[in-house]
């Protein structure tokens, strides 16, 4: 996991959801199909590929995916 | 461990098989194709594929596919309980089943269990999961509390889930799925002393007691335990996703909890699986049987050979339950049968299998055949055999055929077998326990018939019997069962839970008939029944099932010919039958126009006939049929 790509390409093919690098930044709410059960999923998900704990309780807080995504690879 | 994950090359194909019909988004398309690739998928796959799954519109695959079976599942609970679905979808996609949720508002179980007008109970679902989970207690506890406060609450909660129970058995057809509570270790460790911690373990253990035995005096509801989940070491909880989310059972754990869930659904839409089929060298005994003889096959003696041994016992405990055991093999048949009837440290033997097949002819053929002898639908076959090639070439050939690949570690042979309950059903009945003895009678039978230079001249012999009669109570398991187990020979394919059965028998309108059938060779048991009721002057045949053990022997003309005849003594002036058509079902096409019914018309539901009583058809001369009817019926 190094970039946004790499993540947007994970959000896609395992949780199947319609996001892309342009539109990543979108509030949550925007999302098609999206669940705040993806969220837990996606922050155990991004822990495994980063070998770096990741706080649940900021995840939570993310108003969109490029938050997520900031708060568990660039902290 | 997951044996799958062991084995080389499956994970990568399945995974990216699904994958790439995902992005092509071809998963509505092809999801019949879902279940052959799910076959193989490791724990991880099912709960990766499970999420794409999930996001597939259930009606869209259903425009696709009219004839995927769809089960009507509603989720409710304490906590947040959406986790589930994903496991869920794929538990029910690997069984060729779609799953359509109904997801309850979060801790809404009580409302929702409580008021018979409620969403959930109008979604009318086939299964009613109630997902409990340890904070349904602590989260009614003030601090510091003691092992006595969590008693009281334990007993509160017990009464509440109770009523439950019981308003759910009035308001709903359906299945209701309890779960015991895992007592997580953050709150036993704090009790500093032992004494208290004990207690603690008690208390909720006998909790846990009271809500299993809700099982044995509810029909409806089903109690899985979740401590030999947690003994194999998958997590209770994951203390975030608790504080922070809600989701206070695992996500492994809800995984874990979705497969038996999964085998419900499958033994709720009928298609538990019946037979046992094993392969022998390698599988039931360690060694090459043609190779080392019989001397030298591991069997009960030395480190493996202990292993093969208490893999037979526990196929033997599944043949005592009614499962029928079948051996399939690449071997010479004399050395197998000496094994087999000879061989003193084996625990299974000849007389524990309906048909050992040891021969040199290509698996799938055997299995084909083993099939068609004892009646049974290829998806009822569940075949075990450590070679890898043998297993691709069933799963090539004969795709409905479950199978389950054991490898070269006979130690874990029994995990492999029982990872999933393939065999699971609701309840036992006394069939299940004679069923072996049934179908090897069954077998005699058809040597018999082959001494004879007619059908008509083999019938007079055999002496059939029947007995058409009401059901009574402790018919009413087998009875569910024959709606449930039955395929072939079942008018409309309307699957009855014992409650449903009770409520038939409760109804002063309704008919309903068990059939016993039984000949020189045995009894056969409860194999038929006929549910139907009375409206004005005529009699409606709602459903007319038969066990496939005992079709061509004229029973059910003999007792189509008795109903028939019983409705024009009560006066009716008419009966009226119906056919729906079911995947497996045609061989029953023409039931009713075979004997003097005439087409009502066909819509959606099927194809009605109607008989009016006239000219009735005699019961056959080969057997002695005997009735025992209620006394008349009720009109609606």
């Amino acid at each position: 996991m190094n970039t946004i790509d790499d993540f947007v390409t994970l959000v896609r093919d395992e949780l199947g959801l319609p996001v892309t690098a342009e539109n990543v930044g979108r509030s949550l709410d925007e999302i098609p199909g999206w669940d705040s059960v993806h969220l837990l999923w996606l922050t155990t998900t991004l822990e495994q590929a980063t070998g770096n704990p990741v706080s649940l309780a900021r995840a939570l807080e993310a108003r969109s995916l490029e938050q997520l995504y900031r708060t568990a690879v660039r902290p | 461990m997951d044996q799958s994950r062991v084995r080389p090359g499956a994970r990568p194909v399945t995974a990216a098989r699904l994958l790439a019909m995902h992005r092509d988004g071809e998963l509505v398309a092809g999801y019949r194709q879902v279940r052959h690739l799910l076959a193989d998928a490791t724990s991880e796959d099912i709960q990766r594929i499970g999420r794409l799954l999930a996001r597939l519109d259930v009606e869209e695959v259903l425009q696709r596919h009219p004839d995927v079976p769809v089960v009507d599942v509603a989720i409710t609970g304490h906590g947040t309980v959406a986790p589930l679905v994903t496991s869920l979808t794929a538990e029910l996609a690997r069984h060729g089943l779609l799953l359509r949720p109904y997801l309850s508002t979060f801790d809404g179980y009580v409302f929702d269990l409580a008021d018979p007008a409620s969403t959930l109970y109008a979604a009318r679902p086939h299964l009613v999961l109630c997902v409990l989970d340890p904070m349904i207690v602590f989260d009614e506890l003030s601090t510091p509390w003691t092992p006595s406060d969590v008693e009281s609450v334990l007993a509160r909660k017990l009464a509440t889930l109770k009523q439950l129970v019981c308003t759910f058995e009035a308001a709903s057809t359906g299945v209701l799925v309890l779960n015991t509570l895992p007592l997580p270790h953050r709150y036993a460790a704090q009790l500093v002393d032992h004494r208290s911690r004990a207690r603690l373990g008690a208390v909720w253990r006998e909790a846990n007691t009271r809500l299993l035995s809700l099982a044995a005096t509810h029909a409806t509801t089903v109690v899985i335990d979740l401590d030999p989940i947690l003994a194999e070491g998958v997590r209770g909880e994951d203390v975030r996703q608790s504080v922070y989310a809600k989701a206070h059972l695992s996500p492994e754990l809800l995984a874990a909890y979705a497969r038996p869930v999964g085998h419900l659904a499958r033994n709720l839409t009928g298609r538990t699986d019946k037979c046992l089929v094993l392969d022998l060298d390698q599988t039931l005994w360690g060694g090459v049987l043609g190779e080392v003889g019989a001397d030298g096959i591991e069997v009960g003696e030395g480190y493996r050979g202990e292993a093969f041994a208490s893999f037979q016992r526990v196929v033997r405990q599944l043949g005592a339950q009614g499962v029928l055991l079948a051996a399939v093999s690449k071997n010479d048949p004399g050395p197998v049968r000496a094994v087999l009837t000879d061989h003193p440290r084996m625990a299974l033997q000849d007389r524990d299998f309906v048909r050992v097949a040891a021969n040199w002819r290509p698996k799938h053929e055997n299995l084909a055949e083993l099939a068609a002898a004892l009646n049974l639908g290829l998806d009822s076959l569940v075949f075990v055999d450590d070679s890898a090639y043998e297993c691709g070439l069933i799963r090539h050939e004969l795709p409905d055929v479950t199978v389950v690949r054991v490898d070269d570690e006979p130690a874990r042979h029994v995990e492999a077998l029982l990872r999933d309950g393939w065999f699971d059903v609701r309840e036992l009945t006394a069939e299940d326990a004679r069923r072996a003895v049934m179908y090897r009678e069954e077998l005699d039978r058809k040597d018999f018939l082959t001494s004879f230079g007619s059908l008509a001249e083999y019938l007079r012999e055999l002496g059939v019997r029947v007995e058409l009669a009401a059901v009574e109570d402790a018919d009413v398991a087998r009875v569910s069962q024959l709606t449930l187990r039955t395929n072939q020979f079942n008018l409309t394919t309307e699957r009855l839970q014992p409650a449903d059965v009770r409520r038939r028998l409760a109804d002063p309108a309704a008919l309903t008939l068990a059939m016993r059938v039984g000949d020189r060779f045995g009894d056969n048991g409860l194999v038929g029944a006929v549910f139907a009721h009375r409206r004005g002057d005529a009699l409606i045949l709602d459903n007319f099932v038969l066990s496939c053990r005992v079709f061509s022997r004229g029973v059910e003309t003999a007792c189509l010919s008795a109903l028939l005849g019983h409705a024009r003594e009560n006066g009716l002036r008419q009966v009226v039958g119906r056919y729906r058509p079911s995947l497996r079902n045609a061989v029953v096409k023409d039931f009713y126009p075979r004997y003097g019914f005439v087409l009502d018309g066909t819509d959606d539901a099927g194809t009605t006939f109607r008989h009016d009583l006239v000219d009735i058809v005699a019961s056959p001369e080969h057997l002695t049929l005997t009735t025992s009817f209620p006394m008349s019926l009720e009109s609606t």
